[in-house]
């Protein structure tokens, strides 16, 4: 090991990030495409409609879903309540196909069937979950999970979703889905390197991979140790300790946390 | 004797046991027939074309077509002609009660204990891994929900049911949980609670969902299991009493014509 411990973590929580660094700047892309089709709808005096905007969004989401092995398994754009002529409420989002044990591709690309009708009963306002309540409030960038989209896909996801405004207004956000079983291949080998265990969580402490195998994905870590770690995180510092030693560190601004433990 | 040492070798039965692919149209009908004798679907509401249904059940248009004819027959449905058309559920509250008591009788006790069996292990690891694994918000967030619902109907209450399982399904973080959470709702689910068609049982539904929550909440994962447990064993048990007072008075019924 080269360099000094921090510098060593710095290193590891910066490769984390790196892995989430492509999916914002996608997510990023897609916010200024969609931003230019509702000016360009504006400069020609016309009503936004899903019929036209859809199959934009779709030629934008489909080669990220459609790259073998990759990352992405959802993608797509929702619409705010009441801004679409034509759909009052709307998702244009495509799923990769997934197959089997192993979540492999299954070489295609489907829609979501969403229920748009707020009298049907599987009907459910999207404006409650928090891949569209958060970045409404903040106006910012959110990663949602790791949770089961049961809406979607049953999976166990993280999901990236940034607003699309125009006017000042949020017209929608665009986002996509990782399925936490394709990230834990990308970010064990990062952990691996860890000298002692490496745990990525979210801003809740859940767990998202960690080189421990005993430690299970989904689950909250607890112990004081961690907490205070993470508290300080919380409170602004760079880096969070533990009286015992646990290290606490930001992937970058992926929301996601970094812990280390000898 | 057990039935595994007969020279059976489970695994390899289950290799090759049937895919269950026969009378699609009969799961279909029945899945629609629970639903709205149990006001899941309501009166006047249309159903999804025959070509949505199939997509969403995963069986053949035909397959769906098959179905809704069973349903129009029954008396169930209606199917409207022309630019407003459709098939629109036609809910009479006779005809919905004679269906569901013959459902419940047609049941034997052994499959019904059985199935909530089942259910209960699906369930009560649900909500024991919920326990463990929800942070504050989640709990809050369920918290909000069930204020929200409306407990005035059966179908109301049944639908704040059947989301509340889903919930806590999800809180168990696992895919494959909620998955056969909510294939055990559609398969029993209206059977189970039908109890909520009884106000009482609407109240006492809730305060055991709202003891769930306490439990999940204050990360005691046995009292969790236990009230998950607990309620699915209370729908199963007013449903065994339910069908022995049908079969009783069908007995009467019988004994005082003859």
């Amino acid at each position: 090991m080269t360099g000094t411990v921090a510098e060593h973590d710095a290193r590891i929580a910066e490769q984390i990030e790196g892995t989430f660094a492509p999916l914002f700047a996608l997510v990023e892309g897609w916010r200024t495409a969609v931003q230019e089709e509702f000016s360009a709808f504006a400069v020609q005096g016309v009503a936004p409609t899903a019929a036209a905007l859809d199959p934009r969004m779709e030629a934008l989401a489909r080669p990220a879903l459609e790259a073998p092995g990759g990352l992405v398994t959802g993608a797509g754009f929702v619409a705010t309540p009441g801004v679409l002529l034509d759909a009052p409420w709307h998702l244009a989002w495509w799923l990769r196909e997934i197959h089997g044990l192993d979540r492999g591709d299954r070489g295609g690309v489907r829609r979501l069937e969403a229920v748009n009708d707020p009298d049907s009963d599987q009907f459910r306002d999207y404006r409650q979950l928090e891949w569209w309540k958060v970045p409404e409030r903040t106006g910012e960038r959110h990663v949602t999970g790791p949770y089961v989209d049961y809406l979607c896909t049953d999976d166990y996801t993280v999901t990236v979703t940034t607003p699309a405004t125009h006017d000042g207004r949020m017209v929608g956000v665009v986002g996509i889905d990782v399925h936490v079983s394709r990230l834990e291949r990308v970010v064990l080998p990062i952990l691996r390197e860890v000298a002692g265990t490496g745990t990525v969580v979210n801003g809740s402490g859940r767990i998202v991979a960690s080189s421990d195998s005993h430690r299970v994905t989904g689950t909250l870590l607890r112990g004081a140790d961690v907490q205070s770690a993470l508290t300080a995180l919380r409170d602004g510092a760079e880096r969070g300790e533990g009286a015992e030693g646990t290290r606490a560190l930001r992937c970058g601004d992926s929301s996601f946390l970094l812990l280390l433990q000898s | 004797m057990a039935q595994v040492s007969a020279g059976v070798d489970p695994a390899r039965s289950a290799v090759f046991a049937p895919l269950s692919d026969i009378g699609r149209a009969e799961i279909v009908e029945r899945r629609l027939q629970d639903a709205i004798t149990s006001g899941v679907l309501h009166d006047g509401e249309r159903l999804p074309s025959e070509s949505q249904l199939g997509r969403r059940f995963g069986v053949a248009v035909v397959t769906a077509r098959e179905a809704l004819e069973a349903l129009r027959d029954a008396g169930l449905i209606e199917t409207r002609r022309g630019r407003d058309g459709g098939s629109f559920v036609t809910f009479d509250s006779d005809t919905a009660r004679r269906f569901t008591d013959e459902r419940i009788r047609a049941l034997s006790r052994v499959e019904l204990r059985d199935a909530s069996m089942h259910y209960s292990a699906i369930a009560g690891m649900a909500a024991e891994l919920a326990a463990d694994r929800a942070g504050e918000d989640d709990v809050q967030g369920l918290r909000e929900l069930e204020e929200q619902e409306d407990l005035a109907t059966a179908g109301g209450a049944r639908r704040a049911v059947a989301r509340f399982q889903l919930e806590v399904a999800a809180l168990s973080q696992s895919p494959r949980l909620v998955r056969e959470e909510l294939r055990l709702q559609a398969e029993i689910g209206t059977l189970i609670w039908l109890g909520l068609r009884e106000e009482d049982n609407r109240i006492r539904s809730r305060a055991a969902r709202q003891a769930e929550l306490d439990a999940i909440g204050a990360a005691d994962t046995e009292a969790a299991r236990a009230i998950a447990v607990r309620r699915i064993a209370g729908g199963v048990e007013w449903l065994l009493d339910e069908k022995s007072r049908l079969e009783a008075a069908a007995e009467t019924d019988t004994a005082s014509r003859a």
